[in-house]
């Protein structure tokens, strides 16, 4: 999928927007935070720059703003290419860094620690699950087809 | 019916007392799970903010991994759907992307069909209703505070339930004999999704904080969740809270492993963070009184 503004407004029409505001009435996030579902829909279709609005890392891309639009705008989906694209130019949370890191590292968001390791045991589960973290060939083919896709450029960018 | 489960990152490597109540479960519904070697599948609101693209091959290789089997996969987790189900459904509908995909995944001698399909366990429960009625030993009788989560019910694109008025869980607690206990904004995310739990900790505890104080009010014995990452912010956030909620939380397969008879501590329910006390005690008094 093309990434840029104008691909985004065209494929998840947010042109039809009509600022009706029941995102934002719906949102969970915006009840506790200054996240404002409809401004961040609104400045996107006129072309405003919203990248850099730390906002845009507030939704929890529940999609109920998305299936209550009554015009069929795709917001949650628009609000995650737009964030595609603020990765892009550096603004994310850095913490997340670590996240993409230990699928990296251990093809596991939340890898295995030794204490779950011994509460898998006392379960009669296997000590390590059946899974790429514990086989080694299937783990070095994996980081291949990571070294390969742009989320690691892009990390190591941001990283520089 | 074999099935190759997709455990995700939580089950297997924080709340491991889910993997156990899941095997335990199927085998006593005589469904057969195969293990095979999957990644993260990847975390839709991290990986999938950062690069779609990169998101999709990531969780092609893991639907193919299923796929060289010739089964579905299955998942215990609504985050793991959120991924597995919507990279399979937009790969079926981008023939394009298909072979784009492909080209990353042929380095690694692999390759998506789209030959198979992603199933959400509540799914294959919802089939066997009558079946888990009448494997049902112990009446719980416990006051359960449903919580779908958001990503088995939406995009409603994965068809299904219907968004605004589900109703699988409800039936599900009834025929194992509980009360659904009804409260505001009962549909409304836990606070863990989008990156938001790693990315943004005071925005993700308020929107849990917000969710638990109405599950307080309605006087809830537990909690139940159908999404390890739902459970850890549940369970595992009631600790980081000034409140001392005290809620128990179960996913939906200890639930039904307690009411098939199994104990508590075979299910890993004392691995939980906030104490299942009370609800083991119950299911113990519940297991006498069937004994007399």
């Amino acid at each position: 999928m093309a990434l840029d503004l104008p691909s985004i407004i065209k494929n998840f029409d947010l042109r039809k927007c009509m600022q009706c505001g029941k995102c934002s009435a719906s949102c969970p996030a915006g009840f506790e935070s200054n996240l404002k579902t409809r401004m961040i829909i609104y400045m996107a279709k006129s072309g405003i720059d919203v990248l850099d609005l730390n906002e845009l890392w507030s939704c929890t891309t529940c999609y109920t703003c998305q299936e209550r639009c009554p015009k069929g705008v795709k917001v949650t989906d628009a609000i995650i290419f737009l964030r595609n694209l603020a990765a892009r130019r550096g603004n994310f949370p850095r913490i997340h860094l670590t996240a993409i890191k230990a699928i990296y590292d251990t093809s596991n968001g939340f890898p295995l620690t030794p204490e779950i390791s011994k509460i898998r045991s006392l379960l009669g589960l296997s000590k390590e699950p059946a899974d790429v973290a514990h086989n080694e060939e299937a783990l070095s083919k994996f980081r291949r087809l990571m070294e390969s896709i742009d989320i690691i450029n892009m990390i190591r960018e941001a990283q520089k | 019916m074999r099935y190759s489960l997709f455990p995700g990152c939580i089950a297997k490597n924080l709340y491991p007392s889910i993997e156990k109540a899941t095997s335990i479960v199927f085998k006593e519904l005589g469904i057969e799970l195969v293990e095979d070697p999957y990644t993260c599948c990847p975390a839709p609101g991290v990986i999938r903010s950062y690069d779609f693209d990169s998101w999709l091959v990531i969780a092609a290789r893991n639907i193919a991994t299923a796929e060289a089997r010739g089964i579905p996969l299955l998942t215990i987790c609504n985050g793991c759907y959120g991924t597995l189900g919507a990279a399979d459904r937009y790969l079926k509908e981008h023939p394009e992307s298909v072979e784009r995909v492909n080209k990353f995944l042929g380095m690694i001698e692999m390759r998506y069909q789209g030959t198979t399909r992603v199933i959400h366990f509540v799914d294959l429960i919802k089939e066997r209703l009558p079946q888990i009625r009448e494997a049902v030993k112990v009446e719980l009788d416990l006051k359960v505070a449903i919580h779908y989560g958001c990503h088995y019910l939406k995009p409603s694109a994965h068809g299904g339930e219907n968004p605004e008025r589900p109703e699988i869980l409800e039936k599900i607690v009834e025929c194992l004999g509980c009360e659904s206990v009804d409260f505001p904004e009962k549909l409304s995310c836990c606070g863990a999704g989008g990156g938001v739990w790693s990315g943004n900790e005071d925005l993700s505890m308020a929107i849990l904080q917000r969710k638990l104080n109405f599950i307080k009010k309605a006087g809830a014995d537990c909690i139940l969740d159908i999404c390890p990452f739902c459970h850890l912010q549940l369970d595992q956030g009631q600790k980081r809270l000034k409140t001392r909620f005290e809620i128990p939380v179960l996913h939906l397969n200890q639930l039904i492993g307690l009411s098939f008879g199994i104990k508590d501590k075979i299910l890993g329910l004392h691995t939980h963070m906030v104490s299942t006390r009370n609800i083991a005690k119950n299911a113990k008094k519940a297991r006498k009184d069937l004994l007399q």
